[in-house]
């Protein structure tokens, strides 16, 4: 079920305005990369482990892909799908000397991350526009690599999302999605209880999600669409130090004055916070990657 | 924008049946130089639709890219020059179909669709589990 119209223009204004506003905050703490962290599990993290536990997201859902490691099988030509200000699009441009596109509802990220590729080197190599990631402006199998690290929960109609995605690839191209999804249902369940529908809705409204589906979603709507090698994996233990190190973070001097500075929508979004970390102990809330090939 | 990225980009209005390439409306143009790499210019001009290329690049100003030899030194440099290195800063990229008009803005495409030219009006039956039914995630935001 497609929101109205109307809806959806809301939910794309509430998403940019809202990365309009942090983006730069979460920057100025968190670096270029706006994904979570891959960690040892149980494991306490500080701020200075973080980069690295981004680069290790990337690089584990590469592995997981079965991206390959020779440089003549290395995609050529990759697309970011909600490329927030381009850290993943700049990390696997320079890793594959791959050209890559990156789309994001918001112009403040898209101007930020053409200008980090510029100050990197690498403006020849990446490019970034304001677009829909449910209406990508590509011709079909454009792309050797399609990307989706955490935007998924953005989207409001996952078909769509999904079919952009398989569309856009090239034949034989690989498709990693990484996303947060509720809990699969069990088999004789049709909806989640209402307590955990109601945690959903209360973080879905300080994000700008507009609609939560399980992993076992994802895996069903890329076999519908024929995609091959479909694969998923729940890795929530790796992404839990995540959220009381971002807590811990936000309560330092530096965090509390950044944060009130920025707005009310980032604000809404910090103390939704405590409300994440609930949802992945109660095991409602999965961090999924999903990934699959188009077929030759 | 850079010539190298309207390559890439179609328009993808409901109903339109080809939609690239897009033509360029220049209202300012810049020259932001970049480091020359023959390798990856050879690569790019496998990759590219060449006659998209040429029409663009006569839009963004004087230049113009020819299909000479690629060992030409002067062939690169030129062909650099237009791939690379003329940014449109402002003005439009243009359905060739419906004469719509994408704006560019600092340099940045805006490819968003406006209501009218959404495909994105069915529903769509995805066997997803039936949780929106229930009403529960209307965006409020």
């Amino acid at each position: 079920m497609a929101l109205e119209q109307h809806e959806k223009e809301k939910l794309q204004k509430g998403i940019a305005e809202f990365y309009d506003e942090s983006s730069e905050l979460w920057e100025n703490i968190w670096g270029d990369h706006m994904h979570h962290g891959f960690y040892d599990p149980h494991s306490t993290v500080s701020l200075s482990d973080h980069r690295v536990a981004q680069i290790r997201m990337i690089e584990e859902s590469l592995r997981f892909a079965n991206v390959s490691e020779e440089c003549t099988k290395w995609p050529n030509s990759i697309v970011d799908v909600g490329c927030g200000i381009g850290g993943s699009s700049r990390y696997l441009a320079k890793k594959y000397g791959a050209t890559c596109v990156g789309i994001t509802l918001s112009p403040v990220q898209a101007q930020r991350a053409n200008d980090l590729a510029t100050a990197q080197g690498l403006a020849h190599k990446v490019s970034f526009q304001v677009a829909d990631a449910l209406q990508q402006p590509f011709p079909d199998g454009h792309f050797d690599m399609v990307w989706s690290m955490e935007s998924g929960e953005h989207m409001p109609d996952k078909a769509k999302f999904v079919a952009e995605l398989a569309r856009v690839a090239a034949p034989g191209g690989t498709i990693i999605i990484v996303t947060w999804c509720h809990r699969d249902l069990g088999p004789y369940e049709d909806s989640l209880q209402p307590w955990e529908q109601n945690l959903l809705k209360r973080i879905c409204d300080s994000y700008y999600l507009p609609t939560w589906c399980s992993t076992a979603d994802y895996v069903r709507l890329l076999e519908s669409m024929s995609l091959k090698d479909v694969k998923s994996a729940d890795w929530s233990p790796f992404v839990a130090p995540f959220w009381p190190a971002v807590i811990r973070s936000a309560l330092t001097w530096k965090g509390l004055f950044s944060l009130l500075r920025t707005g009310l929508k980032t604000i809404k979004g910090a103390l939704a916070m405590p409300l994440m970390i609930e949802g992945f102990k109660k095991d409602l809330i999965k961090f999924a990657v999903i990934t699959c090939r188009k077929p030759e | 924008m850079r010539l190298l990225t309207h390559n890439m980009l179609s328009s993808n209005i409901k109903g339109v049946v080809n939609g690239f390439p897009l033509r360029i409306e220049a209202e300012k143009v810049v020259e932001k130089t970049v480091e020359m790499n023959g390798e990856f210019l050879k690569k790019m001009f496998e990759k590219i639709d060449w006659k998209a290329f040429v029409d663009a690049s006569r839009a963004m100003g004087p230049e113009e890219a020819d299909c000479s030899m690629l060992d030409s030194d002067e062939f690169l440099n030129r062909f650099h020059h237009a791939l690379l290195e003329l940014h449109l800063e402002e003005g439009a990229l243009v359905c060739p179909e419906t004469g719509r008009r994408f704006p560019v803005n600092k340099g940045i495409p805006n490819m968003l669709l406006h209501e009218d030219e959404d495909t994105d009006g069915e529903d769509s039956k995805d066997g997803l589990t039936d949780i929106w039914k229930v009403g529960v995630f209307s965006v409020t935001g």
